[in-house]
């Protein structure tokens, strides 16, 4: 990493910056992070800007992308603590979609591991720089000076110059080459409870959002999909549609056959969205369904579940696992499925595109602006950078806005029609033409000794990967996707994982924790199933699971694992759960992903099928701690989302198509819904690790031990209670 | 004279098809975008604004029968951003993305309106309406709760 003094370049005043003062320009060395797979090789960019006008007034970029996940709290907290910065004087600004701000594609629970300390190291050079400026306006020297909230101080005689007076000389100072960085006790952000940057405008109505966006002489559209995936148009009427007042244009859009990319449909063009919805009503289309018509996902669901519950292709084997079942005192197996997610954030996707003659401008509610510069650059034949993406503020994503297809359908009739373009999708088109969550089955038989240590363990998973998308021929899901069934924590001498046969049907995306979800409920829910066979307590049973495991690599993690394992049930009343009323019971599931860990205990009461959750106690170990507000409200939002999962949503297919439509049988949690969430974070020295996804997982395993504590009774499939639709 | 509507204190002539919901005549004809599109059909409480003080989803209702009728928006809820519930909501953190966040405070207005001091139960049964897919649930109780407090002790 290295970082510039860039005050004289002039790249920034397209930023909009002052001129004067003091900017620091950060560069993340790309192959060390193309090292870590999180994009390619490009030598060195300027990834992150610190920008000190001469009133004191601080801007900090923030290149990743916002969704309500904090990151732009987050980091940039992180800066103004190492520079000491007086916070309520810095904006955070949102970076544009440019390679200058290092990678910008925001998922993977990444955005922290990556950032945080060159995050850190840029505000300590400015600091560094400030106090050097200082010094030298006071003619003593800089171990003379301390920076405290916006200025420097002289030790000798108490004066003070604030960064304001001070940032123009600043830029002037050499950079230093190591720059000290504060001592944990010193923080003042960072690890603090710290407001949003903005919230003040979200309760007035006056965050801007993807959505929102307004442009003179906009032009309004909505679109139609073709139903199944890999059909096509067939025919098209769009006279009734044309008639309509206020319509102009009906424009078909192509599908763009990259991973990402539109599937193609029918948009028409009016004076307002809701113009254009209605009028999208009145199209007469027929479609050519393709080969996917057959795709009904209850039959599908049969089917992964015969094929993990027969032999399928060997992704990993380590030990003897004959040897392990023929030795048993136990044995036991279960089977698990789940199906298809739909994302729904509460903002359907939207963007407004303007493709002009020499210029073409999106603003979009995006997690990677990036390939969107790449998709349209191809489209329109422009160079990727001519292609100006502002990042708006994401009405929620959760993985989906990784993929910005709605984007290319706006650039499309953008460039058809001349105008100015806001396309947004209607919450219908948003749930049937999603990137979905695999729909699953996982199989799992055991092998127990007479002291209850688990010997043998055969784990079948048949999914379609999200692998399909880059290459549909995929039949089933690849061994390397299988890496975090082989590197379970728990401590197995003999394994053996296989994958069944698995051909996507739809499009399989992201969704947040990802294949964590399903692999946290098998694994969580069935050591709990081998507890109770063995005899034992969840707690002490899957102790001993991770004691069991000798690899030295692992030992760190278990060690972590187990701590907030034991947290979660010590704070839940665990212990007493003895004394809990008839039909109440808790469950506990820890789960490592994302490279930080989670762990529940749910306390449920179970009246007839009626499941209520009462408390949730969710600890975490993400190291050190950013924000320890927002790290509390991620919880809270994957409790809420891990239980939507658990108990009820779920995209059905048939014929090829999606059957939901909207929330009403899509039925995300409600307020009545929401239990007593209790977060807690014990103290960490560990380098930050991130926790926009890893919280989801644990939600759905600890449910179903909680019930089957409570009850008797064991959910084996998500949603455990799914609507017929 | 063409029929109008009021909206914040302001009035606005009617000027589109009647049939357009109150939702797309704030968001595309006035370009008040802090009322959101959620569902479009009244499931999600996005959309929430108040006619004559009261929560309406207004993504379902034709502006054409909100003629002379008096509308608050986000943007109009108070003069300064400081409407009890507005300082509760940052007090607590609520938002996370925010999108719902017009919506939720607009019926949370509305509830407050017409019962100072709600029950658990009486929040629960006011805002099942309104859908958070972040899942701030539990800061949004709380909030309501705060601002109730705050009221009650300006009486
Ligand atoms: S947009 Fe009106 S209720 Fe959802
Ligand atoms: S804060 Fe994101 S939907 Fe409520």
């Amino acid at each position: 990493m290295s970082i510039s003094n860039i005050s004289r370049r002039n790249f920034l005043k397209t930023a909009g910056a002052a001129t004067g003062g003091l900017v620091i320009g950060v560069a993340l060395p790309m192959n060390a992070l193309a090292a870590k797979g999180i994009m390619k090789d490009s030598g060195e960019e300027l990834n992150a800007f610190i920008q000190i006008d001469d009133n004191g007034d601080t801007i900090i970029y923030c290149g990743r992308c916002e969704m309500g996940q904090g990151i732009s709290t987050a980091l940039p907290a992180a800066v103004a603590d190492e520079m000491e910065a007086d916070w309520a004087r810095v904006t955070v600004k949102q970076g544009d979609g440019d390679e200058k701000y290092g990678p910008q594609a925001t998922g993977g629970s990444a955005s922290i591991r990556v950032m945080f300390q060159p995050m850190r190291e840029a505000g300590a050079t400015a600091k560094a720089m400030l106090i050097a400026a200082a010094a030298k306006v006071w003619k003593t020297s800089p171990d003379n000076c301390f920076a405290e909230s916006h200025f420097v101080i002289n030790k000798t005689n108490n004066q003070r110059l604030g960064y304001g007076e001070l940032a123009s000389i600043a830029a002037n100072m050499p950079v230093p080459e190591k720059p000290t960085l504060k001592n944990k006790s010193d923080f003042k952000y960072i690890g603090k409870a710290l407001p949003r940057h903005d919230q003040g405008e979200v309760v007035v109505g006056k965050r801007i959002y993807g959505v929102d966006t307004k442009l003179p002489g906009l032009k309004y559209a909505a679109i139609v999909h073709c139903p199944v995936l890999g059909g096509a148009l067939k025919s098209l009427d769009k006279s009734d549609a044309l008639k309509m007042k206020g319509v102009s244009d009906v424009i078909e859009i192509p599908r763009f056959n990259i991973p990402f990319g539109s599937i193609g449909g029918v948009a028409v063009v009016a004076d307002n969205s809701w113009t254009a919805q209605q009028a999208v009503k009145k199209l007469k289309i027929a479609w050519d369904l393709g080969e996917n018509v057959s795709y009904d996902t209850k039959e599908y669901k049969q089917q992964l579940v015969r094929n993990v519950e027969k032999p399928a292709t060997l992704a990993s084997e380590r030990g003897d696992i004959k040897k392990a079942f023929g030795e048993a005192k136990h044995k036991m197996s279960a089977t698990y499925t789940g199906g298809h997610l739909s994302h729904a954030p509460m903002e359907p996707n939207a963007s407004v595109v303007w493709v002009q003659k020499d210029s073409c401008e999106v603003w979009a509610s995006t997690q990677s602006p990036a390939d969107i510069q790449k998709v349209l650059g191809q489209y329109l034949k422009r160079e990727p950078k001519d292609i100006v993406v502002h990042v708006a503020m994401a009405g929620g994503a959760f993985g989906r806005k990784f993929k910005c297809d709605y984007v290319h359908e706006a650039a499309v009739i953008s460039q058809e029609t001349g105008a100015p373009i806001q396309l947004i999708w209607t919450r219908e088109e948003d749930m049937r033409t999603g990137y979905y969550h695999s729909i699953n089955a996982q199989h799992i038989e055991a092998s127990m000794d007479d002291q209850g240590n688990v010997t043998g363990w055969l784990h079948r998973a048949a999914f379609p990967s999200i692998g399909t998308l880059f290459d549909p021929s995929m039949i089933r899901t690849p061994a390397r996707s299988l890496g975090d069934v082989t590197d379970h924590l728990f401590g197995v001498e003999n394994m053996r994982v296989e994958s069944g046969d698995a051909k996507a049907h739809t499009r399989i995306g992201w969704y947040r924790a990802v294949y964590a979800i399903f692999y946290g409920f098998a694994f969580g829910t069935f050591a709990d199933e081998l507890a109770y066979k063995a005899g034992k307590d969840h707690l002490s049973f899957v102790n001993q699971l991770f004691d069991n495991n000798k690899n030295k690599e692992q030992q760190a993690q278990i060690k972590r694992a187990k701590n907030i394992l034991a947290i979660a049930a010590d704070k839940s009343g665990w212990d007493k759960r003895q004394n809990l009323p008839k039909g109440q019971g808790i469950g506990l599931a820890v789960h490592y992903s994302f490279q930080s860990f989670v762990a529940m205990a749910v306390h449920v009461e179970v009246k007839g099928d009626d499941i209520k959750v009462l408390n949730v106690d969710c600890v975490i170990d993400c190291g050190q701690v950013l924000n320890l507000d927002g790290a509390t409200a991620q919880m809270e939002g994957a409790v809420v989302m891990g239980m939507s999962l658990a108990l009820s949503t779920e995209v059905t297919f048939r014929g090829g198509a999606v059957v939901n439509s909207n929330f009403h049988d899509y039925p995300v949690m409600r307020i009545s819904d929401m239990p007593n969430v209790r977060v807690h974070i014990p103290d960490s020295d560990e380098s930050p690790t991130g926790l926009g996804e890893p919280g989801v997982a644990p939600f759905a395993p600890a449910l179903s031990n909680a019930v089957f504590a409570a009850s008797g009774k064991r959910y084996r499939d998500l949603p455990f209670k799914p609507l017929s639709v | 004279m063409k029929q109008s509507i009021i909206i914040n204190g302001t009035e606005h002539a009617i000027d589109v098809d009647g049939n357009m919901p109150l939702l797309w005549f704030l968001r595309d004809h006035l370009e008040f975008t802090g009322t959101k599109f959620g569902c479009g059909s009244g499931l999600c409480g996005a959309c929430t604004v108040h006619v004559d003080g009261q929560a309406i989803r207004s993504c379902v209702i034709p502006v054409s029968t909100l003629v002379g009728k008096k509308i608050t928006t986000i943007e109009g809820l108070s003069e300064n951003g400081d409407h009890p519930l507005q300082k509760a909501w940052l007090n607590n953190n609520v938002p996370q993305c925010g999108y719902c966040q017009a919506g939720q405070i607009m019926n949370a207005a509305s509830l407050l309106a017409v019962n100072a001091s709600p029950s658990e139960e009486e929040i629960d049964t006011a805002m099942q309406g309104n859908i958070c897919r972040c899942g701030t649930y539990q800061r949004i109780k709380k909030a309501i709760v705060e601002a109730a407090d705050t009221l009650s002790k300006e009486v």
